[in-house]
């Protein structure tokens, strides 16, 4: 399945590790999907499930986005330097109701609330990971 | 600011700098044409506007031996990486630090470019960065107890480097809001030896 360019949701990005053999990423395993690597280019949604969404609640603050399932494929593009990565959904979060109204800006623009996260590959290619957060525009 | 720069009256961005430095040797390296570079800026630029001839690589592991700035690395699913350092590597470990400050055992991510020989010389390496979502158990002075999961963790404080985001507002070295039994996500650096985390920043949430 190949990635589009039809807009589908924007928001914060953040990053989360699965897979790995070290750290506190240790004990992550491999996500709900079961194929979860922090050296793939995956991300984790918050309605990949029902049982997802009563952990992750995104519409508590305003955010309906719709189900995507386990190897469902987005385009992730930074707000402002307009990189892109394609991912492909392998685990649920982020936990979106725990942080919401917050905001990330770039060039005098905010994204609100986060609403997809990045394996570190992923990330990387648009930003940086000591930033922890950045502004993102989704497509599918 | 932009990350390409004048050097010798053409533009050189900042990935074919990396790999004509990694393929040219220490010289080179030792020559940057770049001159200083802001770190938390070449940290933040995205590979993929860079030359589409050079591809992209990505790293994750754990770092079993160093010889001069190459790090060898064992990734977690039984893949070997030799990862080139260069003058042009921004290099985070809890802050923007110096290669001096990695050290065998230690787990890295790393983004660079794939050369020939199969190595990668590396753009940026994050060494020890972990990025976990947390419930806050118990606060000390210096240290903040926290489950992730199943698990316990110790979250140290760092004088002059912990800072706190509460609700999403500005950072701030003030600790003092933070509650037993908030939910936080916190970024720092694992410690190899205890698997305690230093932290870098504690996001508060609801």
């Amino acid at each position: 399945m190949a990635c589009g360019s039809t807009s589908l949701w924007a928001g914060e990005a953040t990053w989360f590790c699965c897979g790995n053999a070290w750290g506190s990423c240790g004990s992550a395993g491999t996500g709900a999907c079961g194929t979860c690597q922090s050296g793939k280019n995956m991300a984790a949604w918050p309605n990949l499930s029902a049982a997802c969404w009563d952990i992750t609640r995104p519409d508590l603050c305003g955010e309906n986005m719709p189900r995507r399932t386990c190897g469902a494929v987005m385009n992730v593009r930074h707000q402002c330097s307009g990189a892109t990565v394609c991912v492909t959904l392998a685990d649920c979060g982020p936990r979106t109701k725990s942080f919401c109204g917050e905001a990330t800006c770039c060039n005098g623009a905010c994204r609100t609330n986060r609403v997809i996260d990045l394996t570190p590959s992923a990330f990387t290619a648009i930003g940086s990971l000591s930033s922890g957060k950045l502004p993102v525009y989704i497509y599918e | 600011m932009s990350h390409s720069q004048e050097s010798g009256g053409r533009r050189l961005d900042r990935r074919r700098f990396l790999t004509t430095a990694a393929v040219g040797g220490a010289t080179i390296v030792g020559a940057s044409a770049l001159g200083g570079l802001d770190a938390e800026a070449a940290f933040a630029e995205p590979m993929p506007s860079l030359d589409a001839a050079i591809p992209a690589a990505f790293a994750e592991g754990r770092i079993v031996a160093t010889n001069r700035n190459v790090l060898d690395v064992a990734g977690s699913h039984g893949e070997r990486h030799l990862i080139q350092l260069t003058n042009a590597t921004s290099i985070w470990k809890l802050r923007t630090t110096t290669a001096e400050a990695i050290e065998v055992g230690d787990g890295l991510y790393a983004r660079g470019a794939a050369m020939p020989d199969g190595t990668i010389a590396a753009d940026a390496v994050w060494v020890n960065i972990v990025n976990v979502y947390v419930t806050i158990r118990g606060i000390a002075r210096d240290r903040l107890h926290l489950t992730h999961g199943n698990e316990e963790l110790v979250g140290h404080i760092v004088p002059d480097t912990t800072t706190a985001s509460y609700l999403g507002g500005a950072l701030t070295a003030d600790l003092s809001r933070t509650r037993i039994g908030q939910e936080a996500q916190v970024l720092g650096a694992w410690r190899p030896a205890d698997g305690a985390i230093d932290i870098a920043r504690v996001s508060l949430g609801h």
